[in-house]
């Protein structure tokens, strides 16, 4: 016994020795501005010959006219349709004949197209992302069959999806003002209201040079692939229409909201949502690594507490939405069969408090800052990866080196930090509380 | 020349600007010339026990990966479905030296990921941190303890997600779609329940680790940043202890095409969506020399190309969904072909004659040139795309040691893809696909999609199923209120009143039992409700003897008796008493009205479940309108395994003052047993000396 007991402490030391940075490869990269107001960033990297072409447009759903909700996802499938030089299915045909795969997706705040290439495709990659930027097919043929299309994926991803309808009902009560308040599939009644010329407009505010950021990795020359962006990028004209963008705060809340949603899913969920700061802010990252406190691995707190321990929970979860404004950070708990919700949040809370009573050890943090840098390392595995992130960085904070040094914000945050976060954001006022149950009812209504 | 100096970076960027403004938009710019493609090296060794390490050295990230595989036969679990894979997962919740709650800390500590699963485990993490990573695989793999206490949070875990899964149209569509094309009586079809989980116990999970986690049987494969010597000292360190040893192997029939194309419908309420997933097994092992052009035939059909003609057809053509697609997939014992989306309700049909059509139209038309073409360079790119991942040249490497494929499969991949030509994907698409033997499964709205599929089974019969593949009970909800109790008093009272029944103190029943065309003496008597005894004749010889003398019990066959046990003592007293639903508790039981079930003849019936703890001991359908009991089905143990007996009562004729039930059918398996009633005798004296047990 004694010995498997020195063995164990030696492990631990063990690990405390080795707690040096690891040794990262530092991404570098390229960045300028085309005179339409277009920002290039170029990654370099030979290892796999192949590229990464993206194109990060600064449109999400909040950009969007409340009575026109899902606009921005829908012009995410509508701009696939071909263009003035190619006719309709042929984009997505010209990437894959080339032995490439494309694909898009959209958030509150952006919408990312991307297609991974052969290296010696880049030029086609440019020009269908050029043809995309200038002149796309916005007609109602197209517009048609994805009005179809993006009626499926909700009904595919939202409504015949266990808890398919967690965000819609957690947004729409966080925010009363801000266009977060929808989400970004939006409402179908808005999508078919929308006329021809409504789509047009949307296309010449929002898919301009000077709301995007077009960012390549891979196996490239830089010089070439500047040539090549000139070519087909520079005589796209900047964009004219001021972009909407919300200017509103969410006003901050003075009561907390509880509600409970009845649906078909067995099992019920507690949810907990606490406004907190947008990210990039300090205070961002102190509820970060306050949720990796609480959530990640199977040491964190919720899970060995809620799950392991009291066994109240399948599963346990916190993590904070990266929003552009001040946005949502979610804790929350899949019951056990049979399980009163009521408890199972109680013993959420009783963690929360904790953190809010008592610093955390400096092992703890130890432990927090060694996961948020496993993260970080694996983080840039893929040149698609690689691209996005560097876009990400520097549409929202201006700073795409963030990428190689984004982790010592992380670093920076003390364990009083956590607490300090834990007391201010984590407080009942601040938060959304919703129980989703199974009701019987409820779960034959067939909804559309 | 003065002014021209200062003129010219000026002339040449209005230049450039002018080109940028000529470029012809309309001219598709032409690809560079192509560039080599390589693949990573891996290394190989083997440990004096056996075990077989793979190496595949990359420092572009400072990390490291290590995964373990067992490489052994699939295994049929049976009524305890589920514990290799609970017993893969305790692996990592708790060992000779530390509890999970230790691991879970030490893993965590390191930023790493660990987790063990019924073939092996993966654990992956910086560099630096990787003896300490290793110490614990060992650890896990050497001398998991598989405690009771983390064995018991597992079970409910798992009986919550199984809950869960009951509302998942995505989970109940796996479910139906393995357990119709495999069948429930194969490995890859058989289904873990509720049941089964209750069932299994630590020494189910012992068992199953002790028999084949042997390093003979398994791979050793460590990928990153890490030298061959590094890893060669890592492997013969941590894993050079583990000892050899025999594993049992099994052998399974191989599951085949159903005769015709036939319809699985599993209902599923509120659901807006169907999801289909149509398929059939494939007898193709990887490696197979068919198997590159039957993945240039499926990605054609629906793979990963979003030019696939499913995609192209139900998507961008109907907008019916918002993905279909298909997989042809080789496996070692039985491999499979499946063609799946989600569509509205409404189009379900509809949906369904496409993918019919798109899967027929393979198997009888030539592909147009150009169409191999396009997926065929789709094809060449992923497979360059694909190797941006060390874990690929890991897993090539795996697939060529395991399936003992050549060294260079590979290497001249591409080479082989490149020669497939349209003459064999006809060739391959009318050997493996079956467009008139398919399992079209669907999991739906049972009111608004079901009927409409009729028209596809050979059957002209849609079948419908649970969420386990088993039979679909469909039953609507009884009158708010109403319980068990309440069908049992109607009962009651149809058949004669309690007081009335009160009053029985013995029963005499004559009539006969036919048995496979044969006519035999059938004579039951009743004392009490204690004390029975029954007799089947043939020619007056007594063929079968059953007697209960209030304490004891006995059966007889042809002179042969065996004694009752005390279950079946008490279940045979329960139905010689005629009030038994009024103190159910008595007999260990309880009851529980299900709903309202119709039959063929538009009858409809409470159903009511008899239940003995958890377990259902019989099923019961009473008349709505008459209040009587129509019939009972109920699973018996036999040496052969569990056989349903169904028991219809026919016909009830009154004899003083009480209606009994004068002809009644037994379905055992596929024999039938009627036995109808000529005469009952209600309160005759009877003597005890006739309910003597040998």
């Amino acid at each position: 016994m004694r010995r498997i007991l020195s063995l164990a402490f030696a492990g631990i030391f063990g690990l405390l020795a080795t707690t040096s940075q690891a040794q990262m490869r530092e991404i570098e990269f390229e960045e300028y501005d085309l005179k339409n107001g277009l920002h290039v960033i170029l990654h370099e990297d030979h290892s796999t010959p192949i590229v990464a072409v993206t194109v990060m447009y600064h449109v999400g759903s909040k950009n969007e006219d409340p009575s026109r909700t899902g606009m921005a996802h829908f012009f995410e499938h509508l701009l696939f349709e071909g263009s003035e030089n190619m006719g309709r299915g042929e984009f997505s045909r010209y990437v894959e004949n080339a032995g490439g795969v494309l694909n898009a997706n959209t958030s509150n705040d952006r919408t990312f197209y991307y297609e991974v290439l052969p290296s010696n495709q880049l030029e086609l990659g440019l020009w269908l992302e050029s043809e995309r930027m200038l002149h796309a097919k916005v007609e109602n043929e197209g517009i048609e069959t994805q009005r179809e299309v993006v009626k499926e994926e909700k009904r595919q991803r939202v409504d015949n999806q266990p808890y398919g309808r967690l965000l819609e009902e957690t947004m729409k009560r966080a925010y009363v003002e801000h266009p977060y308040k929808w989400t970004t599939i939006g409402s179908m009644d808005h999508l078919n209201a929308a006329k021809e010329e409504e789509f047009v407009d949307f296309y010449k505010t929002f898919y301009v040079p000077n709301n995007a950021v077009l960012s390549i990795a891979g196996d490239i020359n830089i010089d070439e692939a500047k040539e090549m962006i000139k070519k087909y990028f520079s005589a796209i004209p900047k964009g004219t229409a001021e972009i909407p963008r919300p200017s509103m705060d969410e006003p901050m809340k003075t009561a907390e909201v509880r509600d409970t949603i009845l649906g078909k899913d067995q099992l019920p969920l507690v949810l907990q949502a606490y406004h907190i700061p947008a990210q990039g802010e300090p205070d961002f990252y102190s509820v970060d690594m306050l949720n990796t406190l609480l959530s990640q691995g199977g040491s964190s707190r919720l899970n060995r507490a809620v799950v392991e321990e009291k066994q109240l929970a399948l599963f346990c979860g916190a993590f904070s939405f990266p929003l552009e404004d001040p946005g949502l950070t979610l804790a929350f708990s899949m019951a056990n069969m049979g399980v009163d919700p009521a408890e199972v949040e109680a013993a959420m809370n009783e963690e929360i408090e904790r953190v809010k009573n008592e610093l955390i050890s400096e092992e703890e943090l130890q432990k927090l800052k060694n996961q948020v840098e496993n993260g970080f390392v694996s983080s840039n595995s893929s040149v698609a990866g690689i691209a996005e992130s560097l876009a990400n960085y520097h549409m929202y904070y201006g700073d795409a080196n963030l990428i190689n040094n984004e982790i010592d914000r992380y670093q920076a945050v003390t364990r009083e930090d956590i607490q300090k976060a834990a007391q201010k954001y984590y407080s009942e006022n601040n938060r959304v509380v919703l129980y989703f149950l199974f009701d019987e009812e409820a779960a034959n209504a067939t909804e559309n | 020349m003065k002014t021209l100096k200062y003129i010219l970076p000026l002339l040449v960027l209005f230049l450039a600007a002018c080109s940028g403004g000529k470029v012809d938009r309309s001219i598709v710019p032409q690809p560079g010339p192509a560039p080599q493609i390589s693949i990573g090296d891996y290394e190989t060794f083997s440990l004096g026990n056996g075990l077989r390490v793979i190496v595949v050295n990359n420092d572009k990230l400072p990390r490291v990966s290590y995964q373990l595989t067992i490489d052994r036969d699939p295994i049929m679990e049976g009524n305890k479905a589920g514990y290799v894979s609970m017993a893969g997962d305790l692996l990592s919740a708790g060992t000779a030296g530390k509890t999970k709650a230790q691991i879970d800390q030490e893993i965590d500590f390191m930023g790493a990921s660990l987790s063990t699963f019924s073939t092996g485990m993966y654990g992956a993490c910086l560099t630096k941190h990787s003896d300490n990573l290793l110490s614990l695989m060992q650890e896990m793999l050497m001398s998991p303890a598989f405690p009771e206490d983390e064995l018991e949070k597992l079970r409910k875990q798992t009986l919550s997600g199984l809950a869960s899964s009951k509302s998942s149209a995505d989970d109940i569509s796996r479910n139906i779609s393995n357990a119709i094309c495999y069948g429930l009586d194969h490995p890859y079809g058989e289904q873990q329940t509720e049941k089964t989980t209750e069932a299994i116990s630590r020494d189910d999970l012992i068992g199953y680790y002790q028999d084949y986690f042997k390093p003979n049987l398994a791979y050793l494969v460590i990928v990153g940043d890490i030298s061959m010597e590094q890893a060669k000292s890592q492997a013969e360190k941590y894993f050079g202890g583990w000892e050899a040893g025999q594993a049992p192997q099994h052998a399974y029939d191989k599951p085949t095409p159903p005769r015709g194309n036939r319809v699985a419908f599993v209902p599923l309420s509120g659901a807006v969506q169907s999801v289909i997933d149509i398929n059939h097994p494939v007898d193709m092992t990887p490696g197979h020399p068919d198997a590159i052009a039957a993945s240039v035939m499926n990605n054609i059909l629906g793979g990963g190309v979003f030019g696939g003609r499913l995609m192209q057809n139900l998507r961008e053509d109907k907008a019916f969904t918002y993905g279909a697609r298909s997989s042809t997939s080789p496996d070692p014992v039985i491999g499979s072909f499946n063609a799946y989306a989600s569509v509205r309700n409404e189009v379900t049909d509809s949906s369904v004659t496409e993918f019919l059509y798109e899967i027929e139209r393979l198997t009888r038309e030539r592909v147009a040139d150009t169409t191999l073409r396009f997926i065929k360079n789709y094809m060449n790119g992923s497979f360059a795309r694909s190797l941006e991942s060390p874990q690929t040249i890991a897993r090539f490497a795996l697939n060529i040691e395991r399936y003992d494929l050549p060294k260079d499969y590979y290497a001249t991949y591409l080479t082989k893809l490149e020669a497939v030509t349209t003459d064999d994907v006809l060739r391959v698409a009318q050997r493996y696909l079956k467009p008139n033997n398919l399992n079209i499964t669907v999991v739906g709205n049972k009111e608004e999609v079901a009927e409409s599929l009729a028209k596809f089974a050979k059957s002209g019969e849609v079948e419908f199923f649970d969420i386990y593949g088993g039979e679909y009970i469909d039953l609507e909800a009884a009158p708010e209120g109403m319980t068990a109790q309440n069908v049992f008093d109607a009962y009651y009272a149809a058949i004669g009143g309690k007081e009335n029944l009160a009053k029985v103190n013995s029963i005499i029943e004559e009539g006969s039992m036919g048995v496979s065309g044969m006519s035999l003496a059938y004579n039951r008597k009743v004392k009490g409700t204690d004390q029975m005894v029954m007799t089947v004749a043939m020619g007056g010889q007594t063929m079968m003897k059953q007697v209960i003398d209030g304490d004891r019990g006995s059966s007889s066959q042809m002179g042969q008796s065996i004694a009752m046990t005390e279950e079946e003592i008490s279940e045979a007293k329960m139905q010689l008493d005629m009030l038994a639903y009024d103190h159910l508790a008595d007999y260990g039981m309880s009851a529980v009205l299900k709903g309202i079930d119709t039959d063929d003849n538009g009858q409809r019936m409470y159903v009511v479940d008899l239940m003995k703890g958890e377990e259902t001991s019989s099923t019961q359908y009473y008349s709505v309108d008459t209040g009587l009991l129509v019939s009972t089905v109920s699973t018996e143990e036999t040496p052969q395994g569990g056989m349903t007996v169904a028991s219809m009562i026919e016909e009830y004729k009154e004899f003083s003052g009480i209606q009994f039930p004068v002809k009644v059918s037994q379905v055992v398996g596929p024999q039938v047993i009627e036995v109808t009633l000529d005469n009952v005798s209600v309160n005759k004296r009877i003597s005890n000396s006739e309910f003597k047990v040998d």
